[in-house]
């Protein structure tokens, strides 16, 4: 025998027991993850992925509950001494994971480094600056107290607090903004164990925890002692991972998915009303849709409800407005019937007694749905072509923030996960906004808009975003479809934990049994 | 080959580069979307705070200014820093790296140790049932889509037989000190028998997956040269010699009959790194290809950039390999 043969069939024979599926160890909860973190630093991303993650490591001033109401986290206590005043006192022995106490000083540091132009380093501001709103200034005021002071009333200020979590002065200065990227240390209920780029993040449960959330219940260190998230980008292969019992969770359930995985014995399905509201905008600069009439007869020609039963599985709720139902200032609104020959008597009003051909922009992963509203549309004389395009390229071609733009619809959506109008709200229909893909320009509303972004007093607050809603629902700028619901697969031995409206993938109350 | 025509060859890979970076750098400037807006996505900004997004990432100059800084520093190495990592391109890349490169090494062994044996049997036994067999075999492994093979494989292996993880490098009761980046080498270093099968699982799947579409083509290869090599007259002269027939098979025919395999196995290397995206992303494989799509979607132009480079370099080097090997196996080529 030849010196190669023995030696493949000696490591053949040595490798056969260590071939066999090692043992599981069952303490460990894994998540089947879309995407990996960009970075591990607080300041330093605008991804709600890298957030999902990075929250488990790192607390806030503010956290939401499961019914997404704001509630103190390090934060004992918030108070608002004036519009444009707030201040926070701070839990005293709160740790961070390398055992230093945390101290108002860090939590000045910490919003410094987001909101101060250039605090980063090396000119850097960071990129969450913008969800920080209009900050002045924040100070300690005594030993445990910090005072957030902004420019002008900007009510929103504490739901966004919960997307800021607390880093620690002395570390970030001893590492740097560099050093942050791939380090940790939080306050959260785990530390950072292992961070394998692109497979997997595990985190150790940090044991010194302080609880947590006081209102949200069990308060103690976490339940399982490593959790890991294991990138797994492919839908059908993070189903697969479920199914064959090697994740615990995974997020982005597809809707096609959800028959096979309640009917596998060891697997369920759990979802959360979404945050993102779906809508067709019409191009109002266009030739068509500059008219009310034209618009109004797309509204009457799609039947939400069937898409949501039959293309969404049931998954979504439908809506009349902008704001999804569980937003802020959200309210039950004229609902816009399907009635496909009322839409052909309006398009004959609109002198289009023939009907009319449009094409329908829409990314590759909504074909589906919009091939359905296309139909509808199409069957009510609005002759529709559905054009997949990327997303990068069609964000550029409708959100043109007042620039000329061509194009006569867009399937597309718009995420709010703060929940208040103000981030939905604006952008989508305030004239010439970032978001704003109708092109929709309406100076009453702009003025309602900015006056409801600065009023202090919530009811009144609230009944301003009502009006704003009956403005767009009668001037029809977007067909507004429905809200999805955020799908999760979790394995039946999983307790103690439900996904949330936020997509924060809280772990530290979970447990496998 | 002499060392000075080795230098010339050498030499020529440069303005091949100069060239492969401009285009990579104009085909990502000149393509549609804002790398800044995808940034900020759906969340709230001020047109002011926009700026300073832009003006931090460096897109707030000119495309000519923008360019030529991408030149100064990419003849330095520096690649500049990932829009969505904020850390240097160069240790993005050099993580996910490896990871690629153990995934094809084991591709194209898995395709090679395959694709030569099938390929011999079938010219050897030509128009049998085996060689039919494989003759289909090698079109449905060209045929068939990679996303759908390896969905298939892990639908059977993973899911219903259990006996094979559905993504992954390694176990997470495994922890291997990096010293080559390549599980593999790491685990038999560190003597760690266990993590090394553990490893061998994890790789199999995908390996096979990315490895099929060059089994086939190998296959094919190697059996039509075997097949005209067979026909040679100084095979029939050692076979009239008396020879014995497997040291005619393998110490005459074989030799020669693998150099086309040699070559085509060089070039399609090159693409099993192409391959490797859409791999990577079914079976969850850490490795560069997953990042590079994700980062053209993202236009996270330093990134793509450095990797399209990266990737030329590989792609021109593997030639220039072939070329070696060739005039090894055969040294009546003279480069």
């Amino acid at each position: 025998m030849n010196a190669l043969p023995r030696l493949l069939l000696a490591t053949a024979l040595a490798t056969c027991p260590a071939l066999m599926p090692a043992a599981v160890v069952a303490e460990d909860l894994i998540v089947g993850f879309t995407l990996d973190a960009d970075t591990l630093d607080p300041a330093n991303h605008r991804k709600r992925e890298t957030e999902t993650v990075i929250r488990n490591i790192y607390d806030g001033l503010l956290t939401r509950d499961p019914d997404m109401r704001v509630v103190p986290e390090i934060a004992e206590a918030m108070t608002q001494v004036s519009p444009t005043v707030y201040d926070f006192k701070i839990r005293s022995g709160i740790k961070f994971h390398d055992g230093t106490e945390m101290t108002a000083e860090d939590v000045k540091f910490t919003l410094d480094r987001v909101t101060v132009e250039g605090a980063m380093g090396d000119g850097q501001t960071s990129p969450r600056q913008g969800l920080m709103g209009p900050v002045a200034s924040v100070e300690i005021v005594d030993g445990d107290t910090v005072r957030i002071t902004l420019k002008e009333p900007w009510p929103i200020l504490p739901a966004m607090l919960p997307n800021q979590q607390i880093v620690s002065k002395a570390f970030v200065e001893a590492n740097g903004t560099a050093g942050m990227a791939t380090m940790s240390n939080g306050t959260g209920p785990f530390k950072l164990g292992e961070w394998r780029k692109g497979d997997a993040i595990i985190l150790q449960r940090f044991d010194d925890y302080y609880g947590g959330a006081p209102d949200i219940a069990p308060v103690g260190a976490a339940c399982v002692e490593r959790v890991i998230f294991k990138i797994i980008p492919e839908s059908a292969s993070r189903v697969a991972a479920l199914l064959a019992g090697d994740v615990h969770i995974i997020n982005e359930l597809p809707t096609f998915s959800i028959a096979q995985v309640k009917a596998n014995a060891g697997t369920d399905v759990m979802t959360v009303n979404g945050t993102r509201s779906f809508f067709l905008a019409m191009n109002l600069q266009g030739e068509v849709f500059d008219d009310l009439k034209v618009r109004q007869a797309a509204a009457h020609a799609i039947d939400k409800d069937l898409i949501i039963d039959r293309i969404l599985d049931g998954t979504a709720a439908r809506i009349e407005g902008i704001l999804s139902p569980d937003a802020f200032g959200s309210s039950e609104l004229p609902a816009v019937s399907y009635d496909p020959e009322k839409a052909k008597a309006l398009l004959a009003e609109a002198g289009y007694p023939d009907g009319i051909s449009i094409t329908m922009d829409t990314e590759g992963a909504f074909k589906d749905t919009a091939e359905a509203i296309a139909s509808m549309l199409t069957n009510a004389g609005i002759r529709t072509t559905v054009a997949v395009g990327e997303s990068a390229q069609l964000t550029e071609k409708w959100r043109t923030a007042g620039k000329p733009k061509s194009g006569d619809m867009y399937f597309s959506s718009w995420g709010n996960g703060s929940l208040d109008p103000f981030d939905i709200f604006t952008p989508t229909h305030k004239t010439n906004d970032r978001g704003n893909s109708a092109g929709y320009a309406n100076p009453a509303l702009d003025a309602l808009l900015d006056q409801a972004a600065v009023e202090m007093d919530a009811e009144k607050r609230a009944g301003m975003y009502r009006e704003a809603e009956l403005m767009i629902n009668a001037d029809q700028p977007y067909v507004y479809l429905w809200v999805p619901q955020d799908i999760y697969g979790v394995s039946k031995k999983l307790s103690g934990w439900a996904p949330s409206a936020d997509s924060r993938i809280n772990l530290h109350d979970a447990c496998i049994n | 080959m002499s060392l000075s025509r080795l230098l010339e060859r050498l030499l020529q890979l440069i303005p091949v580069l100069l060239g492969v970076s401009a285009i990579a750098f104009l085909m990502m400037a000149l393509t549609p979307g804002d790398p800044v807006q995808i940034i900020i996505g759906d969340q709230s900004i001020t047109p002011e705070q926009e700026a300073e997004l832009r003006r931090g990432l460096g897109l707030d100059r000119s495309l000519l200014e923008r360019f030529f800084i991408f030149l100064r520093n990419a003849l330095q190495f520096d690649f500049g820093t990932s829009y969505y990592h904020r850390r240097p391109v160069s240790d993005v890349i050099a993580e996910r790296l490896p990871a690629t490169i153990e995934l094809s090494l084991v591709a194209l062994i898995v395709a090679l140790v395959t694709a030569i044996p099938l390929g011999v049997l079938a010219a050897i036994r030509k128009n049998s049932i085996l060689d039919r067999l494989a003759t289909v075999g090698s079109l449905l492994g060209v045929s068939l889509p990679g996303f759908w093979f390896g969905l298939l494989l892990i639908m059977l292996f993973a899911v219903q037989l259990q006996i094979l993880p559905v993504s992954g490098r390694i176990g997470y009761s495994s922890e291997v000190p990096t010293i080559t980046g390549f599980l593999l080498i790491d685990t038999l270093l560190h003597r760690d028998l266990a993590a090394f099968g553990d490893a061998l699982r994890h790789i199999l799947l995908p390996a096979i997956t990315l490895g099929l579409p060059m089994t086939a083509i190998l296959m094919r290869v190697t059996r039509a040269s075997m097949l005209e090599v067979l026909r040679q007259d100084y095979v029939t002269f050692a076979d009239a010699k008396g020879l014995s027939r497997r040291r005619v098979l393998f110490r005459h025919a074989l030799k020669n009959a693998l150099i086309p395999t040699v070559s085509v196995a060089a070039i399609e290397t090159g693409s099993l790194l192409g391959g490797n995206m859409i791999v990577e992303a079914v079976f969850g494989w850490p490795g560069l290809g997953r990042l590079v799509v994700e980062s053209i979607f993202l236009r996270n132009y330093p990134l793509v950039q450095a990797a399209v480079l990266l990737y030329a370099v590989t792609y021109v080097l593997l030639n220039f390999v072939a070329d070696i090997l060739y005039t090894v196996l055969n040294p009546r080529v003279k480069l």
